[in-house]
């Protein structure tokens, strides 16, 4: 199935609509991002210098002023910032004082750490879920999966991280209050349990949000799979319950669920950036909230074009798996597309 | 290997999902066993980390110990200036040149000698550099020979010493882009490793010239506020600092200690009518309220300073009369005791300011005695601050509008509305810029556009000083001189100074850090100045 | 077993409409009491009383204090109040966008229609809260920076959904049957796809409503939203973090779960509604 697919003329000529797209979309993130950090009425001078407001004089602001770009005229340092972009260089960080780059490389690994098993984590408990509350449609156990799932939903990620703080690391001290790592341990001794330790928390915060959108569909799925002509004809057959679930719906369940779990990367790195404010992870996500606190124009560029690219990686991903997956893709496809990244969205 | 054989028992316990052993396991291996002899390890949680990294000459070490570096100058316990790096130094009669001579026997830890020309390339850097040290009074900075600097400046600066007290020297050869991120110097301790945001590990330098450390490594946890508090409970740190209003708890094993500090919160007044002006930036200036002495005065009388400090402060605090009480330079006869509202209301009295309508609130030829009073908004100290104070003064029959706003709102009505300000440094520059009329109206400082002849005079002198003694005779002439004129309470009264806080540490029962300074502005980090002196005990 | 979804759905209408109606009812009245409470307690939300300190839930105070003494209760109704004004206001503006352009695109077609896609997938390129971020910044924070930037952030999904919708209308044979008898664009757009999208634009308002209410408190807890000095959730929340290590729970749990009941309550009216104009979409 989905083979034709695969022929290297569509492979080819998808890739390249693909990269274009994404080019374009790049663009267009760059220049608006662009303008709208230039109109920023914060001087992020006064950020810096913060405190030491004191002993720091006009003179020196200059120098800071100067040492940024910050005196050149907007449409000269966007054609600098453009140019520099063009060759890999994104510009350098003010807070972190280090390239953007870097400092997006460092901390996105971090957070790779706790997206990921928070990925897996929402994607698997999801499902197994979603399709419980399908088979079992009606009965108490989907009533409560679904209005747990619907409850999640309405609640705030951070708040739900603050509260698992209180009662696992504060009352029972079974978890770390914060960071990737133990105290006063060389990155050389950290243990894979140590990071794992620490990253538990935050995962589960993380993963808890995402959880709510893949129970809802893949139940949905489920029962509309159960309901279908060809299981009632499997039924027909004298196949059990158990067999039909198995051999014919769970297939049919697993590509809206794949789907909805690529499509929503952008809301895993929106989570990501409250659950590492919340459990001090130093990730890329607590980086983009220090730098929307420092005035940090450079790093906040790079992040919105890193992440761009990462939420389109995910869709692109998504895409290619459901149509591996989904036998009816040609039929459906393209509404549940919409459907799947709608839903992603309005229940971050 | 060691760790996969340990690993896996640990891989066994998290099969059985027994939670509680994987915490035992996963935080054992770090944590030294309390009851064994005294750990050569120190750890802190007292923030303070440097998201630029380590680089003195872009403002690092500017507060408490550079770790890495060492300064020409420090200030002992006591906050008075002694050599370090420096063996002498020298202001010349015109006081624009300093000559520094170094000892020699200074090393950075790659080996390599500590030479006037690391001094100069040091101070000529930082000059340039756009970080948060000012240096810009220093037109150059030439290496004598190779135990002789000299700095020249644009201007007599007697306040050019704290640029010798605060920046740390940095090897010439060493120092790139990359020097932050690994900084090399001649300080007590030596870089290992940080992990932004989370940590910062040092070890001893063994090489140092001074007085070494008693602890092989000291680990730095940039811990938030909350994280900082569970960390001490849990007993994984040795110094804690904790905001004094979570200082409440008793934890075992851990004393609090409150360190006095010259982290002061006060209120601006405008101290010129309101005629319409505005400042280059189109910003109004003046207040027809603020401006009158009278009402300053009978603010700075009316304010019950104590019930601020154990209402607010939670008694971690002292009140405050000026911006650097208990400071070398600092001038009791300017303080009031304050908390005399009877006094305040006489004072109004005497003024004109009469409550002819029974509303509460004297007037004056059609003005009430009424203006607002701003703080930043995020800051909950401040808030509580300003509406105790505005209680206070109500009795008295002025009234006050507390209003809590962003720093631009600030910005755009500094000079006209009274507002809550902390400052605290060291460095009585900052006492220069909040007074001087040359500075009215210039960032932050001089916001009311205060003005006083004699005290700019005494201002003008001490900066111009060049002994250290002279210099403070005359900062403290300019908060009071000998016939009470001055920019304190007791004289023209242009601010309100309410209270200094005093910073709350938890610190191991087990450890001395001595007698701490008076601390700055900025709660943690200076503690650090005297951690050369830190010692077990038990 | 072989019904179709809709006819199931259909047969529950009657059921399910009064449910609606019983939640549009509770909702109404949980919304007027929050907003007439919150406007009560705004003075009582920022009275100190400093021997009252980090006091827990009591009869005379059921939220407990916070570190000045102030009621937390009347902060909670306070900052819900403000959560409301933020969510309607970013809720209607982000409708009204989506309409529009839904509607252009519909109609006028061809390059509209595309650039109308095109704006819908340069919204929708980066993380929600990664460009909630950058307009408040660009905006220069504060209340009003957060409520445009939640404002003109909601509205591609429902963009889509309506642009969706009104298609289906315009391919109908009625519309074929108006544009053969020369009916103008505006005529056809103002009388059958007003009629026909209408149902669609409510709900669809009503569900982004909880979406701005929970990304104005995300954006406060970061401190890049609502002015500190307003009790606002988000602020709320970012401030209990600092004594939750303390034991002061109630600072964090009782506020938020406030916000939880309100945007669950909405959120369900939406489904409900949704289930009546779109039986389809139903989670059976």
């Amino acid at each position: 199935m989905a083979l034709d697919l695969l022929s290297p003329v569509r492979v080819i000529s998808a890739v390249g609509g693909r990269v274009l797209r994404l080019a374009l979309l790049l663009a267009t993130v760059a220049v608006a991002s662009f303008v709208l950090m230039v109109n920023s009425p914060v001087d992020p001078v006064s950020a810096y210098v913060g405190a030491d407001v004191a002993v720091i004089g006009p003179e020196q602001r200059a120098l800071i002023a100067e040492r940024w770009g910050l005196d050149d005229p907007p449409l000269e340092r966007f054609g600098a910032w453009l140019g520099n972009l063009l060759q890999g260089d994104l510009g350098h960080s003010l807070t972190f004082n280090q390239p953007v780059t870097e400092v997006i490389a460092q901390r996105f690994l971090t957070s790779l750490a706790l997206m990921s098993a928070a990925w897996l984590l929402s994607g698997l408990i999801g499902f197994a879920l979603g399709v419980l509350a399908g088979v079992q449609r009606g009965r108490a156990a989907d009533r409560v999966v679904t209005w747990w799932a619907y409850t999640l939903a309405s609640a705030p990620t951070f708040w739900v991280g603050l509260l698992l703080l209180y009662v696992f690391s504060v009352r029972l001290g079974w978890t770390p209050v914060c960071c990737a790592v133990p105290v006063g341990v060389t990155a050389d001794e950290v243990g894979l349990l140590d990071r794992i330790h620490h990253l538990l928390l935050p995962a589960v915060t993380l993963s808890i949000v995402g959880v709510a959108p893949v129970v809802l569909h893949t139940r949905h799925a489920v029962v509309e799979a159960l309901e279908s002509d060809y299981v009632a004809f499997a039924r027909a057959q004298g196949e059990s319950t158990a067999g039909v679930v198995l051999h014919r719906v769970l297939r049919n369940a697993a590509a809206p669920a794949l789907l909805l779990q690529f499509s929503s990367w952008g809301e895993l790195f929106g989570g990501s950036v409250l659950a590492e404010q919340v459990f001090s992870y130093p990730g890329l996500g607590a980086a983009t909230t220090a730098a929307a606190l420092g005035q940090d124009v450079p790093l906040l560029l790079g992040i919105a074009l890193f992440t761009t690219v990462f939420v389109f990686v995910g869709n692109a991903i998504g895409d290619l798996v459901h149509a591996q997956v989904d036998p009816r893709i040609r039929r459906v496809g393209a509404s549940w597309r919409s459907r799947g990244r709608a839903t992603a969205e309005e229940v971050a | 290997m060691a760790r996969g054989a340990r690993s896996s028992p640990r891989w066994a316990a998290l099969a059985a999902a027994a939670a509680m052993a994987v915490v035992v396991a996963g935080c054992g291996t770090p944590t030294p066993a309390p009851a064994a002899a005294p750990p050569d390890e120190l750890r802190l949680a007292i923030g303070g980390e440097s998201e630029e990294g380590y680089d003195p000459t872009l403002g690092w070490g500017r507060y408490g110990s550079p770790l890495f570096q060492s300064t020409l100058l420090t200030r002992d316990a006591d906050l008075n200036v002694v050599p370090d790096l420096a063996t002498n130094y020298s202001v010349s009669e015109d006081g624009l040149v300093w000559t520094v001579d170094i000892r020699t026997d200074a090393r950075f830890t790659d080996g390599t000698p500590v030479t006037a020309r690391d001094v100069a390339y040091t101070f000529s850097t930082a000059a340039r550099s756009g970080g948060l040290t000012d240096v810009t009074a220093l037109q150059e900075a030439v290496a004598v020979d190779d135990d002789t600097v000299e700095l020249r400046l644009t201007a007599p600066q007697s306040t050019f010493v704290n640029r010798l007290v605060s920046l740390g020297i940095v090897p010439e050869h060493a120092h790139g882009p990359d020097y932050a991120r690994n900084p090399i110097g001649s300080g007590p301790f030596r870089f290992v490793q940080w992990d932004p945001g989370q940590q910062l590990i040092v070890e001893r330098n063994d090489d140092y010239y001074g007085q070494l450390p008693a602890f092989r490594r000291v680990v730095f946890l940039f811990t938030d506020e909350d994280a900082t508090v569970a960390a001490a409970t849990a007993g994984q740190v040795d110094v804690a600092a904790v905001p004094s209003s979570l200082a409440t708890a008793t934890i075992p094993g851990m004393r609090l200690e409150a360190v006095t500090s010259v982290d002061n919160r006060g209120i601006s007044f405008p101290t010129v009518p309101d005629t319409g002006r505005t400042d280059a930036d189109g910003r109004p200036i003046g207040n027809d309220v603020t401006s009158d002495l009278a009402i300053r005065q009978a603010v700075n009388w009316a304010v019950d300073r104590q019930a601020l400090v154990d209402g607010v402060l939670a008694g971690y605090g002292s009140p405050a009369t000026g911006p650097v009480d208990g400071l070398p330079w600092y001038e009791p006869a300017s303080a009031i005791p304050g908390n005399d509202p009877a006094r305040a209301a006489s004072i109004l009295d005497a003024a004109g300011w009469v409550d002819s309508d029974g509303d509460g609130v004297r007037e004056r030829n059609g003005v009430r005695a009424a203006f607002t009073l701003l703080y930043r908004a995020e800051d909950s100290l401040r808030q509580g601050l300003a509406l105790a104070v505005a209680d206070m003064v109500r009795p008295v029959g002025i009234d006050i509008t507390v209003s809590g706003v962003s720093w631009d709102a600030i910005t755009n009505r500094l000079h006209a509305d009274a507002v809550v300000f902390g400052w605290g440094s060291h460095d009585p520059t900052e006492m220069y810029n909040l007074y001087s009329s040359r500075q009215a109206g210039i960032e932050f400082w001089n916001p009311g556009y205060y003005s006083n002849p004699t005290v700019d005079a005494h201002l003008d002198a001490a900066m111009a000083a060049t002994d250290p003694e002279v210099a403070n005779r005359h900062w403290r002439a300019a908060q009071a001189d000998e016939n009470g004129v001055g920019f304190g309470p007791a004289g023209d009264a242009a601010w309100a100074w309410l209270v200094n806080l005093q910073h709350t540490y938890y610190v191991d029962e087990c450890l001395d850090i001595g007698r701490p300074q008076i601390e700055p502005h900025g709660h943690g980090w200076p503690i650090t100045a005297g951690i050369t002196g830190w010692r077990w005990t038990c | 077993m072989t019904t179709t979804i809709a006819a199931q759905a259909a047969e529950h209408l009657p059921n399910r409409r009064r449910r609606t109606l019983f939640w549009i009812g509770a909702a109404a009245a949980v919304v007027l009491g929050v907003v007439v409470a919150g406007t009560l307690s705004a003075d009582a939300a920022q009275t100190t009383a400093l021997a009252d300190r980090n006091l827990g839930p009591s009869a005379a105070h059921p939220f407990g204090t916070d570190w000045l003494g102030r009621d937390v209760l009347a902060r909670a109704l306070a900052g819900l109040r403000l959560s409301l004004l933020v969510g309607t206001s970013a809720a209607l503006i982000s409708a009204a966008i989506a309409v529009v352009l839904a509607c252009a695109a519909v109609v006028f077609g061809g390059v509209v229609d595309r650039i109308v896609s095109w704006l819908v997938d340069a919204f929708l390129a980066l993380p929600h809260l990664v460009l909630l971020i950058l307009l408040a910044f660009a905006l220069g924070g504060g209340t009003h920076a957060v409520v445009i930037a939640v404002a003109v952030t909601h509205w591609p999904t429902l963009t889509r959904v309506l642009r969706g919708q009104a298609r289906q209308v315009m391919a109908s044979d009625y519309v074929a049957v108006a544009r053969g008898l020369g009916r103008s664009s505006w005529a056809i757009a103002s009388t059958h796809l007003a009629r026909h999208v209408l149902g669609h634009v409510v709900v669809g308002t009503v569900l982004l409503f909880p979406h701005a209410i929970l990304h104005e408190a995300a954006l406060s807890f970061l401190g890049l939203g609502v002015d500190p000095a307003e009790p606002s959730i988000g602020v709320l929340l970012a401030e209990s973090m600092r004594y939750l290590t303390a034991g002061a729970w109630w600072l964090a749990l009782l506020p938020g779960l406030c916000l939880l009941i309100v945007v669950k309550l909405v959120d369900t009216i939406g489904e409900n509604a949704r289930a009546l104009v779109d039986p389809r979409s139903v989670h059976l």
